[in-house]
């Protein structure tokens, strides 16, 4: 018994770390710039695609290293510019927020129906990080669950240097905090904005890729995720990484327990009774502040 | 420096600044002020890039119209706000840092964050986040990114908002200090009639965005049309 729930905790915790990944990109993207974006989802299935055609399609020569090299600058581009093509003009107009979602719901229904054309509706799998497993004693951890969790971890951790110890991070930061300070200390706050937006799909896209290989790649998997990583926002605060760091570990967990205790069917409706209750008690989420 | 010619900005129906004319000379303090709602701020806000207008608006003889903020602020332009608008979880110096990295076109210089805290006396706090200082703090660190930027010009908004007389007093030596040990021109918008007679070496009183009246602040101030319509018999009478 204590053994499985081991395996069960190690599930929840290779899982809430990438959670935290991806939850953190979407509130960096939510706190810097204020904008919800839908498409978070399929931008996850576009990090799953791009790492299967790569590696399965393409059967590029170097595994992993090579993939990870090319996606990550390739999502940057595509979020820098999606950013600038279809959510920067909006910014000028009134009520922009709401446009924003309405437009980032596009790009979704239209992503996710390309995938489909592209690749067709059929479930696609990615070959493991790494084969085997490490043993100790009666535990075995896989292989891939803990490469999983050293990279999100890591990812995050690199992202939280950057942000406190780059010219850039401090930009991200100031235009966070005062959009209306950090112009006037001549920070380009668009391109701020256009930067933020890309280093999230980074996030959301490389979570794509490390999930991909235990969950597969859909052409709607990409909501389960939005949907998640929503939750976590609002659970964690918005626009509070570190509460979103909170958030993702705790429903991580969360999900991989109810899942064994109850089916899988019964996650979703955990998570929102968490966050309804939460939030019931406590609406500015756990780290969150008011205003 | 600071040319402003037939400057016209509308909101709707409304007409915040009309048709209104000044010029900042290099090394002035240059005073604003007018009853709320005149446009004083949106006189900032324009100057600053903020929003379109008609008219123009020369900086060192090259126009502005059309520039965006930042560009505006690597150019020279500084400004300050009446709420101090800092960055709450950035330390003093990484306040004053993030105007030197971004608003100055020269290399970064660590020791220009230096100087700049040493200046504003604010050595003790240096890695003190913004958002923990007091009311005086916070509009020195506020000053201090703007001075980061290493402007020629800066504006300063109703600076002396909500501060007491000891902090009004000090205010007040830091911004000539600004003027005259920086050589920054300045201009301020301030309600305080007693801090702009004593500071500014030129003022302009403005209401519904037209001027009433320009010139030496002492002349100014004893104006029967200002005196009518912003500063009341009662200040004429103390004065």
């Amino acid at each position: 018994m204590i053994l499985e729930y081991l395996d069960v905790f190690i599930s929840g915790l290779t899982n809430g770390s990438v959670y935290a990944l991806m939850a953190v990109g979407l509130t960096l993207v939510y706190g810097v710039s204020k904008a919800f974006n839908f498409a978070y989802g399929s931008f996850y299935s576009l990090g799953g695609y791009f790492a299967w055609v790569l590696m399965v399609l393409v059967g590029l020569w170097g595994g992993y290293i090579v993939v990870f090299a090319l996606a990550v600058p390739f999502l940057m581009g595509f979020g820098f510019v999606t950013e600038k093509l279809i959510i920067a003009p909006l910014r000028k107009r009134s009520d922009w927020e709401v446009k924003v979602m309405m437009i980032t719901l596009g790009l979704a229904l239209f992503m996710d129906n390309g995938f489909q054309v592209l690749f067709g509706p059929r479930m696609k799998s990615l070959p493991p990080l790494m084969e085997g497993a490490v043993s100790l004693g009666d535990i075995y951890i896989a292989n891939q669950d803990i490469m999983i969790f050293v990279l999100s971890v890591s990812g995050i951790l690199a992202f939280r240097w950057v942000l406190n110890n780059t010219r850039i991070g401090m930009a991200v930061r100031a235009v966070a905090q005062n959009p209306a300070g950090a112009k006037i200390v001549g920070i380009p706050k668009n391109r701020i904005f256009a930067a933020t937006f890309g280093i999230s799909t980074v996030m959301v896209g490389v979570g794509g890729i490390l999930l991909a290989q235990k969950y597969f790649v859909s052409p709607m998997g990409g909501w389960d995720i939005l949907v998640k990583s929503w939750v976590i926002t609002a659970f964690g605060g918005m626009g509070s990484i570190r509460g979103g760091l909170l958030a993702a570990f705790i429903l991580g967990m969360l999900e991989a327990f109810v899942g064994y205790w109850f089916g899988l069917s019964w996650v979703l409706f955990a998570l929102f009774a968490v966050l309804l209750t939460t939030l019931a008690i406590r609406p500015q989420g756990l780290m969150g502040k008011w205003g | 420096m600071l040319k402003v010619s037939h400057l016209t900005k509308k909101f709707g129906e409304l007409v915040a600044v009309n048709d209104l004319s000044f010029h900042v000379a290099k090394g002035q303090i240059y005073g604003i002020a007018g009853p709320n709602g005149a446009g004083k701020s949106t006189i900032y806000n324009l100057i600053t890039g903020n929003y379109p207008f008609e008219g123009e608006i020369l900086f060192d003889g090259e126009s502005i119209a059309g520039m965006p903020p930042h560009k505006i602020a690597q150019m020279g332009i500084s400004r300050t706000f009446q709420v101090p608008e800092t960055f709450s979880s950035l330390t003093v110096e990484q306040s004053v840092a993030v105007g030197a990295h971004f608003g100055d076109t020269d290399l970064f210089d660590p020791q220009r964050v230096d100087e700049i805290i040493t200046f504003l006396e604010l050595e003790a706090d240096r890695d003190r986040m913004a958002g923990e200082l007091n009311l005086l703090g916070n509009k020195k660190v506020m000053i201090g990114a703007a001075l980061g930027t290493r402007p020629k010009m800066l504006l300063l908004d109703e600076p002396m908002a909500g501060s007491n007389a000891n902090e009004i007093r000090a205010l007040m030596a830091l911004i000539r200090r600004i003027n005259v040990e920086m050589g920054v021109t300045i201009i301020i918008i301030e309600h305080f009639m007693k801090v702009l007679t004593e500071l500014t070496d030129k003022l302009l009183i403005i209401e519904s965005g037209t001027r009433i009246a320009e010139g030496d602040p002492d002349k100014v101030t004893s104006d029967p049309e200002v005196i009518e319509c912003y500063l009341g018999q009662a200040y004429a009478e103390d004065n």
